[in-house]
């Protein structure tokens, strides 16, 4: 459009040029078909349009969500904004795509039913399974290369939270990985498939376990796994039963929770750095009574072992996980994943 | 001509920055008409267009937050479009309206007790403004209940059956237990009440699920046939298991219970019971463990261990599966044992050796007549052996 102005000179044709290539990773003059109605007199189309919630463009050969989102929402890792709001996973030359800028739903609920995000929990893993809780590490890989070839985005414990919160939208196919009492079959077998595909997930350590049991992770695995991008959260001092014990009275009651909330973050502090606390009921148990014992000691968000998934609205300290075990099949395992409720809300 | 040049140059310039500016602006205008491109003649944009029509539809449709957003996309493209804006504004009135209308209902569900109700007018405000913060808070601190079925359980109901047979998936069977407050692998009492929960995202198998249970029996269940390569065995019923979440040191010691390591799996459970005095399923690991041992034990003719065994076990459960029976069995080859030896000694003529075998015996069972008789004929021997030797 601009070649009538500049012929004839060279300067400004590296101008022009240098113009091309400034604006090449902003916006593109796709070739995209022509409307169909066009106007009598030709317009030019631009790269993109865009307003404070929406960049309306049109796709590149090659495009991607992952792209696309490179290009205008400042990260590949929005590649999901894209694809959620689209529905599209590849898009042809030329194809209009509709691009939000901000969250468009950080509830989850649509007029035909709510988002639920599946939080997996795993225990031990093996060469091979040894019981229920022991998974064969085969079978962990072939499930965590499921999530990724069936498009689950995997999301940290703590963006989970926060979506508990209203105060960020999740992936409509996020899942959560979260791993119990800190085997050290998680670095040897977990750890390497979760790096391989770009996965994150959380610890739930019970203190007294580190370094004691024969398959516990030290606190120097943990520095490492921390390091790497691994959630470490508390799974209590103990491994109790955090719920009142009978003929318990308030006090020694206070005083064992002190033991169990209280410690496993000092003792974090002093190996790991500050966290937001979040916590796993041991064996899963919880009552009504213990949830103020959470608050005053800080917890955020806890998690029993019920088997479902989780709507935002969800109760921060009573979210739920389904636990992984080893005799599960793919199918079995995949049973886990629903990621929405359907439900006539209009 | 030079500065002619420049001043190309210049505009080219300015035309690359106008160029760049699309991203932020409007439809451009003629490339390099002026300093200042106004509007273009959005309405006839057929891409604003089509989102305009998307935007009609889905409002006579009655979805109207995505009609805002089509609305709003509409904008983007041509942000002129006053018509556009006139109606996005309304529709945004209209939203409001409605999601004020749907929080009203809802708090005077839950000022009625009725959460089931609260919780369908909370989430269609969400529905239609999924950043409402007042349905939000009120969906998750005030509303409880979620819906389920009462079940009135059968003879051979099991939790896994009756979660095949209401949400398809044995697994699920866990929630029915947990929603109960079930003890560990619970016995079902038929004619007892079970609540069979809605869980979000597993829809209930049988549209007639809702109804009350049907009279025809639940089990075995004949839906849902399961085509996998590798059928998972129905399993028994008996062998349910709904102990939840696990500690890992009794991990360990019911692992090493399973490959009969017994004194590997009685160290490990001491640890977790020195840290849970009384805990009862650590007890009953360390019993199991013990018996184990004290079977094992008398499979390898080590009665005296197996002894020690037992009566560990009998402090823990006297009463315990057939130990006292074992424990008897027990002492009975210990005797038998000390008695042949006694009466090998005999035969190699180590007559001192044979009556401290049998005095053993005599100990062990003080009613024993062969092994007293034994004795006196051995010191009968002894003694005339040793009148022998004076002489």
């Amino acid at each position: 459009m601009t070649t009538r102005r500049v012929r004839g000179s060279g300067l400004l044709m590296s101008a022009a040029a240098l113009w091309l290539a400034a604006c090449a990773t902003a916006s593109a003059p796709g070739p995209g078909p022509a409307p169909a109605a066009a106007p009598a007199r030709p317009q030019p189309r631009p790269a993109a349009y865009q307003s404070e919630d929406f960049i309306v463009t049109f796709a590149q050969p090659g495009d991607t969500p992952e792209t696309l989102a490179e290009r205008y929402l400042g990260g590949a890792d929005k590649g999901w904004m894209i694809e959620d709001y689209t529905g599209l996973r590849a898009f042809a030359p030329g194809q209009e795509v509709v691009i939000p800028r901000r969250p468009w739903n950080p509830a989850g609920v649509t007029p035909g039913g709510y988002q639920i995000v599946p939080i997996l929990t795993y225990h031990n893993l093996g060469e091979r399974a040894r019981g229920r809780l022991v998974l064969a590490a085969p079978s962990f890989r072939e499930q965590m290369r499921y999530l990724k070839t069936n498009g689950y985005r995997v999301v940290s414990l703590a963006d989970f939270v926060e979506f508990a919160r209203l105060d960020r939208q999740l992936p409509q196919r996020a899942v959560v990985l979260t791993f119990d009492d800190g085997y050290r079959a998680f670095k040897d077998h977990a750890y390497p498939v979760l790096k391989e595909l770009g996965f994150t997930a959380t610890l739930f350590i019970y203190t007294d376990w580190v370094g004691a049991g024969r398959g516990a992770l030290s606190w120097a695995d943990l520095r490492e796994l921390a390091a790497a991008g691994m959630d470490i959260q508390a799974h209590s001092k103990t491994h109790g039963d955090l719920r009142r014990a009978q003929g318990e009275t308030e006090a020694q009651y206070a005083r064992r929770m002190q033991v169990e909330l209280e410690q496993p973050q000092e003792i974090f502090n002093r190996h790991l750095g500050r966290r937001r606390p979040i916590l796993a009921y041991p064996y899963g148990r919880w009552e009504e009574g213990l949830l103020p014992k959470l608050k005053e000691y800080g917890y955020v968000a806890a998690f029993s072992v019920r088997r479902q998934g989780n709507a935002s609205f969800v109760r921060p300290l009573a979210g739920h996980r389904s636990q992984i075990y080893s005799e599960m099949t793919l199918d079995d395992f995949a049973k886990n994943l629903n990621v929405f409720q359907e439900e006539n809300l209009r | 001509m030079a500065a002619g040049r420049g001043w190309l140059a210049a505009a080219a310039l300015g035309l690359a920055l106008g160029g760049c500016a699309f991203l932020t602006s409007t439809t451009p205008s003629e490339p390099g008409a002026g300093p200042a491109p106004g509007p273009a003649p959005v309405a006839r944009d057929p891409l604003a267009a089509r989102h305009r029509q998307q935007a009609e539809a889905l409002q006579r449709d009655g979805q109207l937050r995505r009609a805002a957003e089509e609305w709003k996309i509409a904008l983007a493209i041509a942000p002129a479009d006053a018509q556009a804006r006139e109606s996005l504004r309304a529709l945004r009135a209209r939203i409001d309206q409605a999601v004020a209308e749907h929080l009203d209902e809802g708090r005077k569900a839950l000022a009625r007790g009725v959460h089931v109700e609260a919780r369908r007018k909370f989430l269609a405000a969400l529905a239609l403004d999924p950043s409402n913060r007042a349905a939000f808070d009120a969906l998750q601190s005030d509303t409880r209940e979620v819906e389920f079925i009462a079940h009135t359980v059968r003879a051979g109901d099991t939790l896994s059956a009756l979660a095949q047979r209401y949400y398809g998936d044995r697994s699920r069977g866990e929630v029915i237990w947990e929603t109960n407050q079930l003890p560990p692998n619970p016995r079902l009492a038929p004619g007892t009440t079970l609540k069979i929960p809605e869980i979000p995202g597993v829809p209930f198998v049988h549209p007639e699920a809702r109804r009350p249970a049907p009279v025809v029996a639940a089990i075995p269940t004949p839906d849902v046939p399961r085509p996998g390569p590798t059928p998972a065995p129905a399993t028994p019923p008996t062998k349910e298991e709904f102990t939840s979440e696990i500690n890992p040191l009794l991990v360990e010691a019911r692992e090493a219970l399973e490959r009969s390591d017994y004194p590997d799996a009685i160290e490990t459970v001491d640890k977790f019971l020195s840290g849970k005095p009384g805990d009862r399923e650590g007890l009953t690991l360390k019993k199991q463990a013990l018996y184990g041992q004290a079977k094992s034990q008398m499979d390898a003719r080590q009665y005296p261990e197996s002894i020690q065994s037992l009566t560990q076990l009998a402090r823990l459960q006297p009463d315990y599966e057939d130990a006292p029976s074992l424990l008897r069995q027990a002492r009975t080859r210990i005797i038998e044992q000390h008695y042949t030896q006694g009466v090998r000694f005999y035969r190699e003529e180590k007559l001192k050796e044979a009556i401290a075998e049998w005095r053993v015996v005599l100990e062990m069972d003080p009613g024993n007549a062969n092994a007293r008789r034994n004795i006196d004929q051995a010191e009968r021997l002894l003694r005339g052996l040793e009148q022998r030797m004076k002489k």
